[in-house]
């Protein structure tokens, strides 16, 4: 008797430790989609520039902010940066993909896996009530 | 600027399907399509403001085209600081492209940008109130079905 309720109990043991698990996964998750919606939108408003930029003469003059300072900036050189910047980000948004992809996996098997023990546990106490 | 993105799952559902559906999956259901609503409502109202701004903005540059070189004016230092100075040359301004960039355009080049971006910000209004009034639709639709089960399940109160 007294070892089916210590299976009894690491079984519920272990069910919270795959609970805990679980509710793990789905902050990473929603950490995951806040982070991306940071990302897309930073590449939105880069794309823009970019598009500005496109637009401009070869002698126009450009502007740019760091701190509080406007240091005119080359051409070339601010289309150059914006440039490598929507390619870190789109780099950075695809390795996200891969991780959220990744992420949702283990939660779909760590729900399985829960919903296992439970069972295990239902046949369990099933088990012990008929004993 | 505000993206014209949908929630992130977004599945199809038809009014068929919500027949069908249990008391509970509709209520998820009514759940998720309101707050859908009121997610795009906030962008429609974050489109509004920067269109006005920039509308704002496209009016000081007509009054400052009007202004005639030398003009005496008040340049705010702080909020509550002001000296007098003279107009230098009104025809080249500075445009705020994003990300911390400016480029030097000519009176003409930056009304020229004000309404490009007043037009791609109304493009974008449109596209968002077909998507809105579609998922309101959609909520309105969930809300009386639901109603209709919830009398049909307790028909005598």
């Amino acid at each position: 008797m007294s070892s089916s309720s210590t299976a009894l109990r690491e079984l519920q043991q272990d069910l919270e430790n795959k609970a805990n698990d679980l509710s793990k996964l789905q902050k990473d998750i929603a950490k995951n989609h806040q982070v991306r919606k940071k990302y897309t939108i930073q590449l939105g408003e880069n794309e823009l520039v970019l598009k500005e930029l496109d637009l401009l003469n070869e002698d126009a003059n450009v502007y740019k902010l760091i701190g509080p300072v406007l240091v005119k900036q080359d051409l070339a050189e601010a289309n150059a940066n914006v440039r490598k910047r929507i390619e870190y980000i789109s780099a950075e948004l695809k390795r996200l993909d891969g991780s959220l992809q990744d992420l949702e996996e283990k939660q779909h098997s760590k729900r399985e896996a829960i919903l296992k023990v439970q069972q295990r546990i239902q046949s369990h106490q099933a088990g012990k009530a008929k004993a | 600027m505000a993206s014209s993105r949908g929630g992130g799952s977004q599945q199809v559902i038809r009014s068929g399907d919500m027949e069908k559906m249990s008391l509970d999956q509709l209520k998820a259901v009514k759940e998720q399509a309101d707050i859908e609503v009121n997610l795009l409502q906030d962008s429609l109202n974050n489109i509004r403001t920067a269109t006005g701004r920039l509308e704002n903005a496209s009016a000081a540059l007509h009054d400052l085209s009007l202004r005639p070189q030398g003009k005496k004016m008040l340049v705010p230092l702080t909020a509550s600081l002001y000296v007098p100075g003279t107009l230098d040359d009104a025809d080249k301004v500075l445009v705020d492209i994003g990300t911390g960039y400016f480029v030097e355009k000519t009176m003409a080049e930056g009304k020229d940008y004000c309404e490009r971006k007043i037009n791609l910000l109304k493009s974008n209004f449109d596209q968002l109130i077909e998507v809105a009034s579609k998922k309101k639709t959609l909520a309105d639709e969930a809300g009386l079905i639901l109603q209709a089960k919830l009398k049909q399940s307790s028909p005598s109160s």
